[in-house]
């Protein structure tokens, strides 16, 4: 009945879990898994209830058929919650042996929920056979402090959706969309004035956005989050304080508005919305609400004149957190069947993410068909030969400085004021967070 | 854990000694509290003064981290927020915009269907009584779907009627306000509820000869009803300002995340976005203490103005 | 203050038929604000019934009733997850919260009601202040409490930190202090008990009060989303509140599912109110929480 007792037994229990291989060599877990072994997945798709979840318990079906000795146990979480839920789990000394972790913990991932790096566990030779057809982009995602912590799984790019249709009407050529900021501004500005719609929204801002669209903005300017030693914050340096004050402009011409997540989705749906830069995931969203309404098209995220995009990746990884033997071998089996050929075949083409494998994009016996069908996922690819990682802040208060940081740009686009005074506000609150300061 | 008070309570009686008699009597009234006491403080209490001393760490939870003790570190750092101090602001709104719904017009509907026949006003009653048994969660499913700025049922309505659609959950000058009706929406059948209740226990001799010395029926309401009932007004002012914030919780969450730029978001939505959702113990620990001490200062305050009101009342 | 009513100066009296032409007024006001501030509180349920029966294609219209209903969005809503099992599960829980709240409610109550004893009002005052400790304060210790005595996943994870509430405390006690004294009295001079005169002198005669706390917390157990979210691994072994949430995704909202289940999620409680409504409505007048 004492509370302490209970917390503290809680607590040496899961410290034991835990504790044990700091250290582990390569070629450490069993070449196969030999007895029935149950391993625990974490994943966000399952936590919908749509195409994504129904793909995903297809997926892990189709793994248990081909390896009798493991069984899956998949866990849904929210994309919002996996992140915390994963914590609390390790917390309590029952964590995931696998996990669809979002990019922007990694840090977080690697030094406090102890993310097992693959080359700790993989034996060179079988790694290297595995990462044979992976986009090099692709794989470097998933690298931290020089090794592989996980292998990216869902996730994509940031593209410009447009309706064709009120471009048209806009006197605008669909077939020539907007390739820079300045460009997109003229468009917009002529599809509010000729089209009467709504001229751009983005997925930037909002409760649900967090950071990645806004870090491929600023960086896309030249301007980075975070210093290279990862001690300083730096998205309030002029560049990055160009790069909000063209939204401010945006803004203030009226061309684009504050609208969240699922309105601004919402709107493109239904075709009041001309332009909107988003996540392609959403894409399958989009395709159903303009079906029979508009032409849905897409394009690459726009650049700031001269200056090369640099956009970077939204979604997930998948981690190995076990630190037993044989699970590892077992989430690494989980891991190599769901990014495999067939994997990304369904996840491509059915839950909407990008191929992390790029020579199945026109192989006929994976995507080659459906590419052809599915022209929308071209921009998506294009930018996949540019991708940079999606930053994650260093130490304990990682999460607060995201909000901070997103407050400020949001306060900096929208509130009225000096951007330049919001964004170094924010970086001067949000820079006592980090880890330095703590010391 | 009753069985153990049941054989106590039987037990009592035949061995009727003095002395066990006394220290049963000292007992048993603890007994009985036996359950609720420790539930309370299994899920309470405890981890309310736990949160005391772990508000002055650091930690993120996880056995293999170290206890960091940061001293005020992590009130400074909540008190240093921006949004902090907006969403206080907000709070006070929130509070102002919630007193008329939940409890002037409630007092108003109370009174003036008062005379309405008893199954019409049964009627009303229970119809009015149906957002307050909705799930959080489905009202607010409904509302983003009624309210969509797009295809939602209130802007296309508006829009056949003339106006412009309005952003009723994007606009910063209109999120709070939405999320306030929204708010009211759940308890103006609650309030009604109890009001009508209250107002109906009134002794109908003291209206009547109220009425037969000539008093109008806004005398009456004045003079009689309003102090009668004003008590129950008490309660419910009580109830808005102490638990107004709770109430449109789950309504900010779903709907706007405290946003656009914070305004929609109050002091709990706040806390709960920087302390209790990122799991950083040190953070929302110190939150829990700021919003238990903040809350249990304001509620003395207002149990004690209540008790004076109530006994200048008798 | 009653004599003070009392004491109003006398007016001349209105006469009958100006009086008799105002009330006729005034009820008809009252039911245009009645029927007004129903339509309010009714139209968004009606919304969701009405939307969740259009066909999956359909699901933007606006006509006030479904022109083609279908069951399209039922059947995607019951195929995508297990809303049976999890409505079994919000039944179980909702109905043993309520029991063992009533219970310990009662137990507690009667300690107020009929002793005093040491610590009484300060004992009092820390069950009433529990109202406004609110569950996201305390969510991460009782997380780590669950989680370590194994019971993630499960029902009694859900069902255990509501053994107790101030509601049911303070509802009851202010019951039981409304209770004649004599009839206590007369039951302790027959030589009962206190176990025997709690359950069978007092209990029974709070019978509408307890109904209609009863309904109060099973609705509101029924309606808490939180606290499963926190502790629910698997939908088979989850809430009715949490499958809602499965049908609102970033990747885009689905409309339709989304207020089928919501339909589905509410039917029980909006049956057990019609049944009960009668009971719920004037246990409330009687009572009369104040």
């Amino acid at each position: 009945m004492n509370r302490r007792t209970l917390l503290s037994a809680g607590v040496s229990l899961a410290l034991g879990a835990l504790a044990l291989p700091a250290f582990a060599f390569a070629g450490d877990i069993p070449a196969k898994v030999e007895a029935p072994v149950t391993i625990s997945y974490y994943n966000y798709n399952l936590a919908t209830a749509g195409i994504g979840g129904e793909a995903t318990k297809k997926l892990i079906a189709e793994f248990e058929a081909a390896n009798p000795n493991i069984k899956v146990n998949g866990v849904g979480v929210t994309s919002a919650e996996i992140s915390t839920r994963v914590q609390a789990d390790v917390a309590a000394g029952r964590g995931p042996d696998v996990a669809q972790m979002v990019f922007s913990d990694f840090d977080f991932m690697v030094h406090n929920l102890g993310a097992v790096a693959l080359e700790d566990i993989i034996p060179t030779a079988e790694l290297k056979a595995h990462f044979e057809g992976i986009s090099p982009k692709g794989l470097a995602l998933g690298v931290y402090e020089g090794k592989t912590y996980g292998l990216a799984y869902t996730f994509s790019t940031p593209v410009l959706f447009y309706n064709a249709d009120l471009f048209r009407k806009a006197g605008l050529d669909p077939e020539n969309p907007p390739k820079t900021w300045a460009e997109v501004k003229v468009a917009a500005k002529a599809i509010v004035d000729k089209a009467g719609a709504e001229g751009i929204a983005t997925g930037i801002f909002g409760p649900s956005a967090g950071d990645w669209l806004f870090q491929g903005l600023i960086r896309s300017n030249g301007a980075s989050v975070l210093s290279k030693d990862r001690k300083t914050l730096t998205f309030a340096s002029a560049e990055g304080i160009e790069a909000v004050s063209m939204l401010q402009d945006l803004y203030k011409s009226g061309v684009y508005s504050n609208l969240d997540i699922s309105a601004a989705m919402d709107a493109m749906a239904a075709g009041t919305v001309g332009m909107y830069l988003q996540t392609s995931a959403v894409q399958g969203y989009l395709v159903k609400g303009a079906k029979g309404n508009f032409e849905l098209r897409a394009s690459t995220m726009p650049r700031f004149g001269d200056k090369p995009v640099r956009p970077n990746n939204s979604g997930s990884a998948l981690v190995i957190m076990s630190h037993d033997p044989v699970k590892q071998r077992a989430a690494w089996e989980l891991m190599k069947f769901m990014t495999s050929k067939h994997a990304y075949t369904v996840i491509t083409s059915q839950i909407g993410y990008l191929p992390l494998r790029t020579d199945i994009v026109n192989d006929p016996q994976y995507l080659g068909e459906w590419v052809k069908d599915h022209p929308l996922i071209q921009p998506n690819l294009q930018q996949l030969a540019v991708l940079e990682p999606w930053e994650s802040f260093p130490g304990a208060n990682y999460r607060q400085i995201v909000k901070t940081m997103m407050d400020g740009a949001e306060q900096a686009v929208f509130g009225g004021g000096d951007p330049a005074k919001a964004m170094k506000d924010a970086q001067a609150n949000a820079q006592k967070l980090m880890p330095a300061a703590m010391n | 854990m009753t069985a153990a008070i049941a054989t106590m309570g039987s037990t009592e009686k035949p061995l009727a000694r003095r002395r066990t008699r006394t220290a049963n009597r000292r007992l048993l009234p603890w007994l009985y509290l036996s359950p609720v006491i420790a539930t309370f403080i299994v899920w309470i209490y405890w981890p309310l003064i736990d949160a005391f001393r772990l508000s002055f760490y650091q930690w993120d939870m996880l056995p293999t981290s170290p206890i960091v003790p940061v001293g005020w570190t992590n009130y400074i750092n909540i008190f240093s927020l921006p949004k902090f101090w907006q969403a206080l602001g907000n709070t006070g709104w929130y509070i102002a915009g919630l007193l008329p719904l939940a409890v002037a017009l409630p007092l108003a509907i109370a009174i003036f269907t008062a005379d309405l026949p008893p199954r019409a006003r049964m009627v009303y009653r229970g119809i009015i009584f149906v957002p307050m048994i909705v799930a959080p969660v489905v009202a607010a499913a409904i509302w983003r779907w009624l309210l969509d700025p797009g295809h939602g049922m209130v802007n296309m309505m508006m829009r056949d009627f003339g106006f412009r659609p309005l952003r009723f959950l994007q606009d910063p000058n209109l999120a709070l306000w939405t999320i306030v009706v929204l708010t009211g929406w759940k308890l103006i059948g609650f309030s009604t509820l109890i009001l009508s209740a209250a107002n109906a226990n009134i002794n109908p001799s003291l209206i009547e000869a109220a009425r037969m010395d000539g008093a109008s029926k806004w005398e009456i309401i004045r003079d009689i009803r309003l102090p009668l009932l004003s008590s129950t007004v008490l309660f419910l002012v009580m109830m808005t300002i102490l638990l107004g914030a709770q109430w449109s919780f789950s309504y900010i969450n779903v709907l706007t995340g405290g946003g656009p730029l914070g305004s929609s978001t109050n002091i709990y939505y706040v806390l709960w976005d920087f302390g209790f959702s990122s799991l950083s113990v040190g953070w929302s620990s110190a939150a829990a203490v700021i919003l238990f001490l903040g809350f249990g200062a304001l509620a003395f305050v207002l149990f004690r103005l209540i008790d004076k009101v109530s006994f200048h009342d008798n | 203050m009653t004599t003070d009513a009392l004491a109003l100066p006398r007016r001349a009296r209105r006469a009958s038929s100006a009086s008799g032409w105002l009330k006729g007024f005034d009820l008809a006001g009252g039911h245009v604000v009645m029927a007004l501030l129903s339509l309010f509180c009714l139209f968004p349920v009606y919304w969701m019934i009405v939307t969740s029966l259009r066909p999956a294609n359909k699901v933007f219209e606006r006509s006030l009733w479904p022109t083609a209903a279908s069951l399209d969005n039922y059947t995607y809503a019951l195929n995508a997850i297990p809303i049976g099992q999890m409505l079994v599960n919000t039944l179980i829980v909702a109905a043993i919260v309520t029991v063992v709240q009533l219970i310990t409610g009662l137990l507690a109550a009667y300690a107020f009601a009929r002793w005093r004893f040491p610590f009484d009002k300060l004992v009092h005052v820390l069950i009433a202040l529990t109202w406004l400790v609110p569950l996201q304060v305390v969510m991460i210790p009782n997380y780590l409490l669950i989680a370590n005595a194994g019971l993630l996943d499960s029902l009694t994870a859900l069902i255990l930190p509501h053994f107790a509430s101030a509601l049911a405390v303070l509802m009851l006690l202010q019951a039981m202090r409304s209770f004649p004294n004599e009839v206590l009295e007369a039951a302790r001079m027959d030589g009962a008990g206190s176990w025997r005169v709690l359950w069978e002198v007092v209990t029974p005669n709070l019978r509408g009060t307890i109904a209609s706390l009863a309904i109060l917390i099973f609705i509101s157990t029924w309606n808490e989303y939180f606290w499963p979210l926190l502790l629910t691994r698997t939908p088979e072994h989850s809430v009715i509140q949490i499958g809602i949430q499965m049908f609102m995704t970033s990747e885009g909202t689905q409309w339709g599912p989304l207020m089928a289940a919501s339909t589905l999620a509410s039917l029980p409680i909006f049956i057990l109110y019609i049944v009960l409504q009668q009971q719920v409505v004037s246990s409330f007048m009687k009572s009369g929480i104040r």
